[in-house]
């Protein structure tokens, strides 16, 4: 699999790396959601347990 | 003399060519610009926030800023973009948004597309800002992924469903109503200021801002000449944020968002009178270099609406008007228990609801284009009404869920300590920096 979506520059318009694979895009969207959401999580984790120790006088 | 006929036509070809190109690029140019100088107001808005917190906050303050800007872009890419290019016409989906789906061609470099990613960067700024009109009000209390979660829903839902109800050329405001907001007044300041507002309903005020007779404590930021400084820098992204507002045509006048013509001299005009009405009106009513840099600032986006149009003497006395009157606004809202540590509902709520009423009723009777109806106050009003409701209702809805689910708010143990000492692994002022005030009812 390449990610390089034509051979020549002549006529090329979308020229993104695997802008010929739409399945590819929709998934690197998906993963970059992915990875928007977890840090939301990975936050409140953080949150929570920062505010846990000050709770525990920690 | 065929063949020079021909080739005179093929050089006027070449020369067309090479001049829609050249305006494509001056195009690409200026909103590089304007989004830079828009980067701007986060700037300003950073070091307004963290001047306006405690030394105890200051480093949490300024995180929960960046947060907002980091998160909104990518969920703007997301869906944001979508929203505005797809929902115009209210709830029911238009075909355009089919090229702002995230896996369009059209989104990501594109050789027969030079306008795409320059307005979508555009518009992912302005979507930020209203996270940072936002945060500056919610300072010191509120749970850092709880604003997070808050700003995507503003900036990348809320106001852009706003702007393509009234910030798009076939907005079912414009062509129903005929809204004239070509500064964004409504869909960001006032869908902002509506939104926070709901937002701290919920939230509840700073551990010691109010006594329990119900009288206000003042909490004073740790450093006044930064959150001075903030504003100012705001301003100078203003000119940013203003010149994402006009729209520039190959080889013919400007227009506003509308398609109206406009000129960037209009917006020249109108700004620095606008802020220098706002400065004064500000200054003359509190005295108070907080208040006087935020009047500058409500002083422009009380203009905003009708940008365009206003003669500069007017547009100064509508910034005058309303930076006076916004300090007041900031007072009632601290009278009925709601604390916004730094009057955002006052400049960007009201100030955005000034804007759209004045354009309304000084304005009144300039033509649409496409049919749409003229400016009147009436459609005015209409709309600043579906902006505030549009704002205040899932600002209000979604902090309400989160305060019942227990995460909006951080326990108060780690309020009085600081937040910066509770989950921040650095120090922002290892050496001291003054004594810290503490309010009396801490």
């Amino acid at each position: 699999m390449t990610s390089v979506p034509f051979e020549k520059w002549d006529g090329v318009s979308a020229y993104f790396t695997f802008a010929d694979q739409p399945a590819v895009l929709l998934g690197l969207c998906a993963a970059a959601a992915a990875v928007t959401a977890f840090s939301v999580i990975s936050g409140a984790k953080h949150e929570l347990d920062c505010y846990r120790k000050v709770d525990n006088g920690s | 003399m065929d063949q020079q006929l021909a080739e005179l036509s093929a050089k006027v070809q070449t020369l067309e060519k090479a001049a829609a190109m050249a305006g494509s690029i001056n195009m690409e140019i200026f909103y590089w610009w304007c989004i830079a100088l828009m980067i701007m107001i986060h700037a300003g808005f950073l070091a307004y926030e963290m001047g306006a917190s405690r030394t105890k906050n200051v480093l949490a303050t300024g995180i929960k800023n960046i947060l907002a800007f980091a998160f909104v872009v990518p969920t703007f890419f997301f869906f944001g973009w979508w929203i505005y290019c797809a929902l115009p016409g209210g709830f029911t989906v238009s075909e355009a948004g089919a090229d702002a789906l995230p896996w369009a061609l059209k989104m990501g470099p594109n050789l027969s597309d030079n306008a795409t990613g320059i307005f979508w960067a555009a518009f992912a700024m302005f979507a930020a800002t209203t996270g940072s009109i936002m945060s500056g009000a919610l300072i010191e209390r509120i749970r850092m992924t709880a604003f997070i979660v808050l700003a995507i829903v503003l900036g990348s839902v809320v106001w852009i469903l706003g702007a393509a109800w009234g910030w798009h050329p076939t907005g079912w405001l414009t062509t129903q109503w005929g809204l004239h907001d070509v500064a964004a007044a409504g869909c960001v300041h006032l869908i902002a200021g509506a939104f926070t507002l709901g937002v701290l309903i919920n939230l509840g005020p700073r551990i010691g801002k109010f006594n329990a007779d119900g009288s206000a404590n003042e909490i004073i930021g740790h450093n006044m000449p930064l959150t001075v400084i903030g504003l100012m820098m705001i301003i100078v992204g203003f000119f940013g944020f203003l010149g994402g507002c006009i729209i520039y045509v190959n080889g013919a006048q400007w227009t506003n968002i509308y398609g109206q013509p406009a000129t960037l001299s209009a917006f020249a005009f109108n700004t620095l009178m606008a802020f220098s009405g706002g400065l004064i009106g500000a200054w003359i009513k509190t005295r108070d270099p907080f208040w006087m840099m935020s009047g500058g600032l409500v002083g422009i986006i009380s203009a905003g609406a009708g940008l365009d149009v206003w003669y500069p003497p007017l547009a100064f006395l509508i910034a005058f008007v309303c930076a006076f009157t916004a300090p007041m606004v900031a007072k009632m809202v601290e009278k009925a228990g709601i604390d916004d540590a730094v009057g955002a509902v006052a400049v960007h709520g009201y100030g955005g609801l000034f804007s759209l009423l004045a354009c309304g009723l000084l304005a009144a009777g300039y033509p649409n284009m496409n049919d749409a109806p003229p400016i009147s106050f009436i459609g005015q009003a209409q709309s600043a009404i579906v902006f505030a409701v549009l704002g205040f209702v899932p600002g209000y809805v979604l902090s309400l869920a989160l305060r019942v689910a227990g995460v909006l708010r951080v326990p108060s143990k780690s309020e009085l300590l600081g937040l910066d000492k509770t989950k921040v692994p650095v120090t922002a002022y290892p050496e001291g920096f003054g004594q810290p005030v503490v309010v009396p009812a801490e």
